[in-house]
């Protein structure tokens, strides 16, 4: 199809172009309307929508009965928040034209897409002067060399080519253009047949320092959804446009429902992005337009080089210059922080020039000591230098000895109150500053999970993301790598405005939908934040591991496997994150709860009014409890796993209830093994798991409670496990199962801090949570573990009292293995595993996680206790104050929370005004029986 | 090589108790002399499984001494544990049982040294878990009782070489061998690596699953073993769902040993105390495995 659409147009052409010579075209181009810029947008955040018109194709047929009025379509798809419109000039096929262009062009101030079939360069002058802005190129119609030299000819004639491919091969020969505009086609032109994730898949092979398009294949919003993760910056969109109508509102409408779809998701939506998304500074900015370059792309900071003898320096008359232009186009007190670059020059003269030229930041790219930071009066970034990445292996595991010397460098930095950032960076000791070279990547990986650093030295558009998501930096620097490759002449090296928005946009796209948060601002041991690579945790990797049966072996190597690769695949946390938000209704909301607080300081002697006490209302997550982040996470993993059936336990019936649901949802057989007493306690849920669909096993071994049922979930694992995938509830089990979960529900923590520092603008003084495995106490407390302003404490239940029966693993156990990893656990001196016992069925568990076994130990968890009765009581205090019926879980940290106002607890103290986040893991509507008959029992 | 050329008694069992001190020679050599000696004798060793404490503490002792007696070459004496997540319904019940009835690891111990002591000449191997080990209140200790009671080895079900380094070298210092095991479910360079590491003789499980009786063998395993033993330099045997003298008949061309546990266990009856008719099973099972 394509050839012959190709052969007819040369034929027209030639007729088009009979008699009309080069400078005649050059004429008409230079006729043609001024350029509308058509990357501008494209730069912003997000996926963009290119609107496309057209009246028919060779695949679809007519698009569109009787007349369409291009006009009043281009408007429409303007109004809709489209970024470009793209229309079929090509007649034959599409029912296109060059008028058409015309009319969509004049119509709106949008740049357009000449969408031709471009076969002679001689055609690309007379779209410019038709009005086109940009033009298409397909690579399937010219050799690479050719397919180069149009992109040039384009170009110089100011017409923006974007160069589409449908294969790897075509690809490489657009990758080896010129072309900053590349686009992959889902559509195969030669037999019309759609691949709809071909895109996707050939997403990773373009650089990053291309914009990239994806087209064809659109039939719903998930699919723009998952394009602006894999990231793309532009979908061309047609078809799905022209079959909205022919009204100009649906047309809009549309429209702004698939611009929509492209947008990056707002803080509310997304609390945690904030802490994922790294600070960005532009350096050596030399001149006027990087300036602006820089301004536009939205970064964090500026930096204006004043070191001498540097090929960026400026005198101090320019950087005036350039700090007056940026107070002047940003707004005073807005726009990026202007940061001066000094190195080897006395304290107290940086001070001065700082101040005579109302800088924000100071930074020290030399040898200074951390008393030189006592002499300046302003925030300051210090550079750290190390070698820069040698020939060999920049990946290899550093040496210990360097690492711990550079954390005792930053340690000593640190402790300057005007320290604003440190900043990694590659020296050489015969030029000052950096050297652009890259750091060693082993080495920058290690000392960012001790330190919060920012990354600098040879970074560009093409490798930004990656190492943001290698590195837990929290910040990036580039000078040479957005300039101008080929400078229009000598002097000073200018920014090359396209490369300096790319920059910015890669760097804060890289993270935005992963799980992980770079954010350490004291250095923590690396044990308690990630397992090594044999799943163990602690400061000395004494915990964690995969204690299994071999049979278990190899699911839990695929299973780590595909945890990592989806750990750094931004389309499936996309996805997660929407069902979150669409499903779950997350973010769930942080309530200051007023009245509980005034009354448990009552309770506690304490004058009312002081404590201020937010909780994190996972209760109002779908199904009832934090339970369905985790459930909904492992459910899609499943199928990324390409297997059908999930087996899950239960304790409480929440985790059942949740994996029941989400397999519901995402059409999985689901298996879920509760013991006979749990069953007995939470009737409700168990009707709730059956209404779902799923098969609900009893298990009447050993104390037939949440501990046998996960041996029996291993033991169906173990002789199910080809087809088979165990969605565990907790942050338990061998290795990857406590990463997992904790990933998945760590956004419980990161939304809450983002909300908490949205109301109080700092983060708390305690974050509180009950644990029985942990995953809701991890889930809330992760993001402060490298926080040491924020306690940590976790509440165990203690059932009928620490001295009777209680489920205290951390109070009343020890180190041993249980369920694949080693950790407390209530056991006796032989080993044997102890039955916990607790009135709240979520939390009646003899074990609890490494990692929040790790941080017990290394004394950054506290922990605190409640009994059955106090629980009891949690429930009654919130039910009555609040109106909030809480489940018996969290209802202990509600208890503990009060025995520590009070004093009563082995801990210490809490201030009057103290800021405190508890974890409301869930609601109580399951619990109600299990009151009810303890109320009756206590009458008796 | 002493042990292979020991006659046998009539009635099953060795001949005279020369190498009561069997530790000394090391555990890992008991092992093999004991697997040697089988395949001298033109059979896959067999070797059946005792639930320490099962029914109750001198029941499983003549239980023990009744496997000895019907011709095992080496026995597994299981210690009751609390969560035995590799077991199927039949040892789960009798771990059960065992515990309460008053079960410990040390009366455990203490039937392994009688059995050694009543029986010297077969190496006894302790079946448990992991926690048993490394959890309580001394992990080392318990090798070391096991060694001082007689035990030549050790099976962990939920341990792998991935976490077994320490385990391997304190039970090496004090002569005890360590079994691992391999499944089908072990890719085959894992299953190089789980052979290589095992000291006495290697663990291989006919299926994926846990453990108990089966009607019929799982598909494929006659290849599975096959390969196994391609790669193990250590004797190599089957266990996991063995039940009858039909599935010893056709395993054995492929194992060095074949082991039986849960089916015996089933032949105690539900109360455990049928020991002739477990015993019947027992001689049943160890004439099925000529080759």
């Amino acid at each position: 199809m394509l050839d012959e659409i190709a052969a007819r147009r040369r034929v027209d052409v030639e007729r088009e172009l009979a008699g009309r010579s080069p400078r005649e075209l050059a004429r008409a181009a230079a006729s043609g309307p001024e350029p509308r810029d058509a990357l501008i947008r494209l730069l912003r955040p997000g996926l963009h929508l290119i609107a496309e018109i057209k009246r028919r194709s060779p695949s679809a047929g007519a698009l569109v009965s009787g007349r369409l009025d291009v006009a009043d379509r281009a408007r429409a798809y303007q109004l809709g928040g489209a970024s470009a419109i793209s229309v079929l000039v090509e007649g034959h096929s599409f029912g296109g034209s060059i008028e058409d262009l015309e009319t969509a062009r004049a119509a709106t101030s949008l740049p357009v897409l000449a969408k031709d079939f471009v076969v002679d360069p001689r055609q690309l002058p007379l779209l410019r002067a038709a009005g086109a802005d940009l033009v298409l190129l397909l690579a399937a119609l010219h050799p690479a060399r050719r397919l180069a030299r149009l992109v040039v000819q384009a170009r110089d004639l100011g017409l923006e080519p974007l160069v589409e491919v449908h294969s790897r091969r075509e690809l490489e020969a657009a990758v080896a253009t010129d072309a900053r505009l590349i686009g992959i086609n889902n559509r195969d032109l030669r037999a019309l047949t759609v691949d709809p994730e071909l895109a996707e898949r050939l997403r990773e092979s373009v650089p990053d320092d291309r914009l990239v398009v994806a087209e064809s294949g659109v039939r719903d919003e998930a699919r723009l959804r998952r394009w602006r993760a894999t990231g793309f910056d532009a979908a061309l969109v047609g078809e799905e446009l022209m079959r909205a109508g022919t009204d100009a509102a649906s047309v809009s409408a549309r429209t702004a429902a698939l611009v929509e779809a492209g947008r990056v998701p707002t803080p509310a939506e997304d609390p945690g992005a904030a802490a994922r998304t790294p600070f960005v500074k532009i350096c050596g900015i030399t001149e006027p337009r990087g300036l602006a370059a820089a301004l536009t792309a939205g970064a964090d900071a500026i930096g204006l080089n004043m070191v001498p003898g540097t090929k960026r320096s400026l005198e101090e008359h320019e950087a005036a210059e350039l700090v007056r232009l940026a107070r002047a186009w940003a707004g005073e007190g807005l726009g990026p922080k202007l940061v001066g670059i000094f190195a080897g020059r006395d304290a107290a003269e940086v001070d001065a020039v700082a101040r005579r030229l109302g800088l924000d930041l100071v930074q020290l790219s030399g040898d200074e000591a951390p008393e030189a930071l006592d002499l300046i009066g302003l925030p300051v970034i210090k550079v750290l230098h190390v070698a820069a990445a040698p020939g060999g292996d920049a990946d290899a595991a550093p040496s210990v000895a360097l690492v711990d010397e550079l954390v005792a460098r930053a340690q000593a930095f640190r402790a300057c109150s005007n320290l604003f950032a440190l900043m990694l960076d590659t020296a050489d000791a015969s030029v000052p500053g950096g050297t652009g070279r890259r750091l060693p990547a082993g080495l920058a990986r290690a000392v960012a999970t001790r330190v919060s650093v920012y990354l600098a030295g040879g970074l560009t558009p093409a490798n930004v993301a990656g190492a943001l998501r290698d590195v837990s930096a929290v910040g990036v620097d580039v000078a040479g790598g957005v300039e101008e490759r080929s400078p229009a002449g000598p002097g000073r090296p200018a920014k090359d405005p396209v490369r300096v928005g790319l920059f910015v946009k890669r760097a804060r796209a890289a993270r935005l939908d992963l799980p992980t948060v770079a954010s350490h601002p004291q250095p923590v041991d690396p044990g308690l934040v990630e397992p090594d690579a044999a799943g163990r945790w602690g400061r000395e990797r004494q915990f964690g591991g995969r204690f299994v049966p071999e049979t278990l072996m190899s699911a839990l190597l695929d299973l780590e496997a595909a945890y990592r690769a989806i750990r750094r695949e931004p389309g499936f946390w996309a996805e997660l994150r929407e069902l979150g938000r669409r499903y779950v209704g997350r973010p769930t909301a942080l309530y200051r709860a007023d009245r509980l607080a005034a009354e448990l300081e009552r309770r506690a002697g304490r004058s009312p009014g002081r404590l201020r006490l937010y909780l994190k209302r996972e209760d109002l997550a779908h199904t009832g409890a934090h339970k369905i982040n985790n459930a909904l996470g492992q459910a899609l993993l499943t199928r990324r796993l390409g297997k059908e059936r999930v087996i899950a336990e239960t304790g409480a019936g929440q985790h059942g209830v949740a994996t029941a649901t989400a397999c519901a949802l995402l059409d999985l057989e689901c298996v879920v093994y509760m013991g006979a007493e749990d069953i007995r306690r939470q009737a409700p849920n168990v009707l709730r798991m059956r209404a779902l669909g799923t098969e609900v096993r009893e298990v009447t071994s050993g104390s037939a409670t949440l501990k046998d049922a996960i041996n029996e979930a291993m033991r169906d694992w173990v002789t199910n496990v080809a087809t088979t995938h165990y969605v565990l509830g907790s942050a338990v089990g061998p290795h990857p199962y406590p990463a997992l979960v904790r990933d998945l529900q760590r956004v419980i923590g990161d939304e809450a801090a983002a909300q908490l520092l949205a109301v109080e603008g700092r983060l708390p003084d305690l974050a509180i949570a009950c644990v029985g495995g942990g995953s809701n106490a991890i889930g809330l407390l992760s993001r402060f573990i490298g926080e040491p302003s924020v306690r940590l404490i976790g509440v165990e239940a203690a059932g009928e009292g620490l001295t009777g029966r209680h489920a205290a693993a951390l109070a009343g156990g020890s180190p041993g293995v249980l369920h694949g990893s080693r950790s407390y656990l209530l056991q006796d001196d032989e080993g044997q595993v102890l039955e916990a016992h607790s009135i709240s069925a979520g939390l009646d568990y003899p074990g609890i996680g490494p990692q929040l076994s790790a941080l017990f130990e290394a004394g950054r968890m506290e922990i605190l206790s409640a009994t059955d009765d106090e629980a009891i009581e949690g429930v009654g205090l919130l039910a009555r104050s609040e109106g909030i019926v809480p489940a018996l879980e969290p209802a202990h940290a509600i208890a503990a929370l009060g025995a520590l106002l009070a004093g009563k607890t082995a801990v210490a103290p809490l201030s009057d005004d103290a800021l405190v986040l508890l974890g409301l893991s869930g609601r109580g509507d399951k619990d109600l029986a299990a009151i009810a008959e303890w109320m009756e029992r206590a009458k008796r | 090589m002493t042990a292979a050329a020991t006659p046998r008694a009539a009635d099953g069992r060795r001949g005279a108790p020369d190498i009561a001190d069997a530790p000394s020679i090391g555990g890992a050599s008991a092992i093999r002399a004991a697997f040697r000696a089988a395949a001298d004798d033109g059979r896959a060793a067999f070797i059946p499984y005792a639930v320490a404490g099962y029914p109750d503490a001198s029941t499983a002792e003549a239980v023990a001494l009744a496997l000895v007696d019907a011709g095992a070459d080496l026995l597994e004496i299981g210690l009751p544990y609390s969560d035995p997540l590799a077991d199927g319904l039949t040892l789960q019940r009798a771990s059960s049982v065992a515990l309460d009835h008053g079960a410990t690891l040390k009366r455990s111990l203490d039937l392994v040294g009688r059995v050694h002591a009543a029986r010297p000449r077969i190496p006894l191997v302790a079946m448990g878990y992991v926690n048993q080990v490394l959890g309580g209140s001394d992990g080392t200790g318990v090798l070391r009782d096991l060694a001082e009671a007689g035990a030549s080895g050790l099976i962990l079900a939920d341990l792998t070489p991935d976490e077994g380094a320490g385990v391997e070298e304190n039970a090496a210092a004090l002569g005890l061998s360590l079994t691992y095991l391999v499944t089908p479910t072990t890719p085959p360079e894992r299953r190089t690596m789980i052979a290589e590491r095992c000291s006495g003789f290697l663990y291989a499980v006919s299926l994926a699953g846990v453990t108990g009786a089966r009607r019929s063998l799982a598909p494929g395993v006659g290849r599975f073993l096959t390969e196994v033993r391609a790669v193990s330099p250590a004797p190599v045997a089957v266990g996991f769902g063995v039940s009858t003298p039909e599935h010893g008949r056709r395993l054995a061309p492929y194992a060095d040993g074949v082991i039986v546990a849960s089916a015996l266990v089933d032949a105690l009856d539900p109360d455990g105390r049928d020991v002739d008719r477990m015993a019947q099973l027992a001689r049943n099972l160890r004439a099925s495995l000529g080759r």
